[in-house]
């Protein structure tokens, strides 16, 4: 038969960020596929080394689009090893509370965006409301909407403005009401279980072998491997949460853990809203202004538990102004780079962009 | 004869006139379920004036002629389509096998303007909806045969609407109750709704026959598209709602029908094209024979 050469993006609507997947395809079938990155190659880790520690703060959220905060706490902590930082206890709450709403935000439009592939655009219109209400809080605590640069090297930028855990709380709760509902819409509606049970596998071989991490592999080796939980910083340790897994993945089961997880969230919230101490959110880390800070020699790697699996930044610091390196660990460059590569062809061109979607691809954190 | 051809082409106006409208209208509705505004209703008249309005690139002559062949089917058809009791351009032409065979005209065409484009995904598209076609014409074609039989053999749309008013008769909805749910998920095949609507399927084969399309041609198949979906939906009215005495009950007929199935399309996920046809061939197919069996056999209709 003969081979179709089809491509998915970059200027696709199945496509998920600045990235072309090229298929060769026979019939209905896929024979081959590549990913295509660079689409939005801005040099990043480069650009790191032209950037003073704090001014990174501004730049480095741009490395996922949709999940932000993560580079700002992977970043932040990373500085904190190497300068010997003590956050103070306030501001690892204060962090907690934005990471896990942040996760609430992606996998929202996660969930949302099965309806851009399966064709319920309810399903992705209700979810983007909902993570628009987010949106409003952190621009509320943070004055931005996407980029927030909130968490910083020492603590947070600042304190929560007066009743916003009122806020907080009016949007768990009703977003907890209508968690039924959102299920029902999506992962139980019976045309969209036609298109993600038992389709669109991550067998806990191709796990190991391409060094998935996060949901991906929660839902394929039955073990609850979530940093928050094995090397838990900020003080994860100090509050109580289930981690959602399967010894079975196929696409419905990654999905189904998504949605635990912002269950899981929810909580996490309302235990760091209720623990939170009172006292100052941000540390000293040098001298004088804080473009001019230097941060000792050395090296680091500091990790934290993105939606997508495990996020990390590697820094080399010459105990100058600027980073020496900076090396990030994007937690779809398994499944987005090689995944697609190795294991998408098999599949059929109707599951491409489910396949994108599902295995949780950021392609932004590829081109880095 | 000059009269039947101006009131047949009245009818297909009418019926663009109408589906647009009647489109603008449930585009608001779906919006306020997917919690959004939506646009004016009268958005889909601004869109197509203004394709009309703009330049077009042209595939080569195939490309152009199909797209010509397309809307000269669907107007030829819809000028055959009753409205009312009354209102019929063509009376004693209105048979139901015209109407299926001028569709086919319509659909072919823009199969073949589609191919001519020579983009892949406008292909697969085209294969796509032939194949969806094959799917649902089956069972419906059933239940319009068990239709015909019940009314004593005629094929004649308006005499199948007249029959249905005749006192101690059902509408046909009623009288072959599973008939008219596989009428009903035929329906939504025909019009391309959730979960059959695989052959437009944005995010796998970028809209697919549509893929290639701009300015006056894009502009043409969008008004083939409107007066397409008039024929689809009176057909349903006519067949099995008891057609319209007047013109009010055809528009509340025509309305509760479209935004009904455009409710339902708009909580449902789109199947693979292979589960289109699984689908069909399984329950509406099943569904289909055994309303038969019961209505011409055991004679029992409600």
């Amino acid at each position: 038969m003969r081979q179709m050469k089809l491509f998915l993006g970059p200027q696709h609507p199945g496509m998920h960020g600045n990235a072309s997947v090229h298929i060769y395809a026979e019939g209905d079938i896929i024979k081959r596929s590549y990913l295509l990155p660079g689409m939005l190659h801005r040099g990043f880790e480069k650009g790191m080394e032209r950037h003073t520690w704090m001014n990174n703060i501004g730049l480095i959220p741009r490395v996922c689009v949709v999940e932000p905060d993560i580079n700002e706490m992977a970043f932040a902590m990373g500085v904190e090893m190497l300068a010997n930082i003590e956050v103070p206890e306030r501001a690892h709450y204060l962090r907690m509370v934005i990471l896990e709403l942040a996760r609430i935000s992606i996998h929202l439009m996660s969930y949302g965006g099965l309806g851009g592939p399966t064709g319920l655009y309810t399903l992705m219109y209700h979810a983007h409301a909902d993570r628009n209400r987010i949106l409003n809080i952190f621009e509320k605590i943070t004055g931005h909407r996407v980029y927030h640069m909130y968490i910083v090297p020492g603590g947070v930028r600042k304190d929560f403005p007066v009743g916003i855990e009122n806020d907080i709380h009016e949007f768990l709760n009703d977003l907890e009401s209508r968690y039924t509902e959102y299920r029902d819409l999506g992962i139980e509606n019976p045309t969209v279980l036609a298109r993600i049970k038992d389709n669109i596998m991550l067998p806990e071989s191709v796990v190991w072998e391409l060094g998935v991490t996060g949901v991906g592999m929660r839902s394929a080796v039955n073990k609850p491997y979530d940093l928050r939980k094995v090397k838990p910083y900020a003080r994860y340790s100090e509050v109580e949460f289930d981690v959602p897994v399967y010894d079975y993945s196929d696409a419905r089961n990654r999905v189904d853990i998504k949605l635990n997880e912002l269950v899981q969230s929810i909580g996490i919230i309302r235990q760091c809203l209720e623990k939170m101490p009172t006292g100052p959110v941000r540390a000293k880390v040098g001298n004088g202004q804080s473009m001019r800070w230097t941060v000792p020699k050395g090296q680091v790697y500091s990790c934290v538990e993105s939606s997508r699996g495990e996020f990390g930044y590697y820094i080399v610091s010459d105990g100058g102004t600027h980073p020496y390196r900076v090396g990030v660990r994007g937690a779809s460059y398994p499944q987005g780079l090689l995944g697609i590569e190795k294991y998408m062809p098999g599949t059929r061109i109707d599951d491409a962009p489910l396949w994108i979607d599902t295995m949780g691809v950021c392609s932004p954190e590829i081109d880095r | 004869m000059v009269v039947n051809i101006l009131v047949g082409l009245g009818v297909a106006l009418f019926g663009f006139v109408l589906q647009t409208a009647m489109g603008g209208i449930n585009r608001k509705i779906v919006a306020r379920v997917q919690k959004r505004i939506g646009p004016k209703w009268y958005q889909e008249f601004i869109d197509i004036f203004k394709l009309f309005s703009k330049r077009s690139v042209s595939h080569g002559w195939i490309f152009d002629f199909g797209v010509i062949m397309a809307l000269g089917g669907i107007i030829a058809t819809a000028m055959f389509m009753p409205v009312t009791a009354n209102i019929i351009a063509f009376e004693g032409y209105d048979n139901f096998f015209i109407f299926v065979y001028l569709l086919a005209v319509g659909m072919l065409g823009m199969a073949m303007s589609a191919s001519g484009s020579g983009n892949p995904l406008a292909s697969i598209g085209v294969m796509r909806a032939l194949t969806t076609m094959l799917a649902y014409e089956v069972p419906f074609m059933i239940v319009v045969m068990t239709i015909i039989k019940l009314t004593g053999g005629t094929s004649s749309v308006s005499e199948i609407a007249a029959f249905q008013q005749i006192a101690g008769n059902n509408w046909f909805i009623i009288a072959l109750p599973l008939g008219g749910i596989v009428a009903i998920i035929s329906l939504m095949g025909m019009l391309g709704k959730k979960p059959f609507e695989t052959y437009i399927a944005p995010a796998e084969i970028a809209s697919g026959p549509m893929v290639e399309y701009g300015g006056k041609q894009l502009g043409m198949l969008f008004v083939m598209h409107e007066i397409t979906v008039f024929i689809e939906v009176s057909l349903f009215i006519h067949l099995f709602l008891g057609g319209a005495a007047t013109l009010g009950v055809y528009l509340l007929k025509y309305f509760l029908v479209y935004t009904a199935l455009n409710l339902i399309s708009s909580v449902y996920a789109r199947f693979k094209i292979d589960q289109v046809v699984v689908f069909f061939y399984k329950w509406p197919l099943f569904m289909a024979v055994t309303q038969a069996i019961i209505a011409i056999y055991l004679g029992w209709v409600i």
